[in-house]
């Protein structure tokens, strides 16, 4: 009897990346650090190759900085800024944690559970508060002439 | 130990990226602040050229070219990757990260070794 | 007589001769306090619908047979109390990520194929000591520590459900796998880190783990799957850099006889009778 009838592929495919169950948010800041990852990667391309117009001279480069100086792109700026400012912070917690560090050390489960997850929970909050008073402090850039 | 390998310039460029970008930030966008200079003085053709001929400049920007440029490229090539993707599909991730990041890097390298030698008053 | 509360199970169906997708049935049962959702699904089976198809044994959270997305959440359903969730409905669903063989039955042959995947067995210096042991191998109990949490294993597969990476990539080893194989590379009795190199130091390897923590969120025995993988990258830096285990550091083996000696609190006491 070679004939299986076929199962359902159950694969949660790019679904799985966004809202897949009742997870804490650290699932949610690894997204939240892919989606600023890209992002930034696109952005950084994209300033190499616009500040490349230098070499068109000088009015090209003029005209270029007054497009940029003009408040929606101040805007994106800013938001570039608090991507940057979340991915690095983040970061900063992902460097620590997947060397080891801040994960306290293994040792005999007993019940109620504690997982590496919730032992790292208050570095996770200290880096978010961080984080938040960077981007709150780097508003004020939005305002510079 | 490749993967290891690379996933260690992986973490090695962040430290890199986050000293010499926060140097480039405090330049650009943060001028008011440490250089007594308005934001659209320090973007200038002039200031930036003039900027562009030091040596430490130089290097911090190729420094700073390679770092993130590996580091975002790394990073687009697991995100790829780990997409269901034939074989084939795979090479082809592979060899276009690595050639695209070569010529993103070129460009940028010859740009500032123009700015470097380029005239100064443009 | 207990009190009972009326609780609506939404349980999704699949039968793979007639469905080309699944569908969710509702069935109504009345639930007294302490009822698990196992139960609940043998008396769904025994009353309402005599089709309905799970895995489950031992009943008791150690078998690891009846994984469930319960709740949008992978549990055992032995060891899910139904009137804990404070909800009226209750929905039950085959764990995500695995072939949907039929309504609850996920196919895991995906979490064996990547365990079996990573050599789960101790790779001694000594090979034949393996197969012809001479004697005991030493471990202390600081040495056993290091790694035993995740000898707690028992295979569930709620894991590899949870985990973002599994969603997409079919080729990642998944937590399970990653953590048992730091279970042999931090167990002293081992020395087959460059063996199991090739699996582990490659691209679907702990390096596409990006500490989400859903697996560990999910593990119903503390394992802690996310822990394992994250000290595996750090064996796998620190190994490639130079300082990786020498087969110094290698449990020695010493017969009974001069373990016994060693230790005087397990040698016998003296004889009494002459």
């Amino acid at each position: 009897m070679n004939n299986k009838p076929s199962a359902y592929n159950n694969r949660l495919g790019l679904k799985g990346w966004m809202y897949a169950g009742r997870y804490s948010f650290e699932r949610y800041l690894y997204l939240g650090h892919r989606l600023s990852g890209l992002g930034l990667l696109a952005y950084m391309v994209l300033h190499i190759v616009e500040t490349a117009n230098r070499i068109r001279g000088e009015e090209a480069w003029a005209e270029l900085m007054a497009l940029f100086a003009s408040p929606p792109f101040r805007v994106i700026e800013y938001l570039l800024f608090v991507m940057a400012v979340f991915h690095a912070m983040n970061g900063v917690r992902l460097i620590l944690v997947e060397l080891g560090f801040f994960l306290g050390k293994p040792k005999e489960p007993v019940y109620p559970y504690s997982t590496s997850v919730l032992r790292h929970r208050s570095l996770t909050y200290i880096i978010m508060v961080l984080a938040g008073l960077l981007m709150l402090l780097g508003s004020s850039s939005m305002f510079f002439k | 130990m490749r993967e290891t390998r690379l996933w260690s310039l992986h973490i090695l460029a962040i430290p890199i990226i986050a000293v010499l970008l926060g140097m480039h930030f405090a330049i650009m966008h943060y001028a008011p602040v440490f250089y007594g200079m308005s934001v659209e003085e320090a973007r200038a053709f002039d200031t930036m050229i003039e900027r562009g001929k030091s040596v430490a400049q130089f290097v911090i920007y190729i420094l700073l070219l390679i770092a993130g440029l590996y580091h975002g490229l790394y990073g687009l090539r697991g995100i790829l990757r780990e997409l269901p993707l034939t074989p084939a599909l795979v090479k082809v991730v592979d060899i276009g990260i690595l050639i695209f990041g070569l010529l993103i890097f070129a460009l940028g390298a010859y740009v500032t070794w123009w700015t470097f030698n380029a005239p100064l008053g443009g | 007589m207990t009190d009972t509360k009326q609780i609506t199970f939404r349980v999704r169906r699949f039968d793979p001769d007639a469905d080309s997708a699944p569908h969710w049935d509702s069935y109504i049962l009345n639930v007294p306090d302490g009822m698990t959702v196992l139960e609940a699904l043998h008396q769904i089976k025994a009353e309402k619908e005599p089709t309905l198809a799970w895995r489950s044994s031992c009943r008791m959270g150690v078998c690891g047979s009846c994984g469930m997305f319960i709740n949008d959440f992978p549990m055992l359903a032995c060891q899910t109390q139904i009137l804990h969730f404070g909800t009226d409905v209750v929905t039950v669903a085959p764990l995500p990520n695995y072939p949907n063989v039929k309504d609850l039955v996920p196919n895991l042959e995906p979490l064996i194929e990547k365990h079996a995947a990573i050599k789960p067995f101790i790779i001694h210096t000594n090979s034949k000591e393996v197969d012809e042991p001479t004697g005991e191998y030493i471990q202390t109990p600081e040495e056993r520590e290091a790694f035993s949490q995740f000898t707690y294993c028992i295979k569930c597969g709620l894991c590899l459900a949870a985990c973002p990476t599994v969603a997409t990539d079919p080729l990642f080893l998944g937590p399970q796998a990653l953590a048992q194989a730091y279970r042999y590379t931090a167990d002293n009795r081992d020395c087959g880190l460059k063996e199991r190199l090739e699996e582990i130091d490659a691209f679907h390897g702990p390096y596409q783990c990006h500490m989400a923590g859903a697996c560990s969120q999910a593990c119903p025995k503390g394992v802690d799957p996310a822990f394992g993988i994250q000290l595996l990258k750090r064996t796998l830096v620190l190994d490639s850099l130079g300082f990786g285990k020498k087969p110094k550091h290698v449990a020695k083996v010493m017969p009974l006889a001069e373990v016994v000696k060693q230790i005087e609190e397990f040698a016998p006491p003296p004889r009494t009778v002459k």
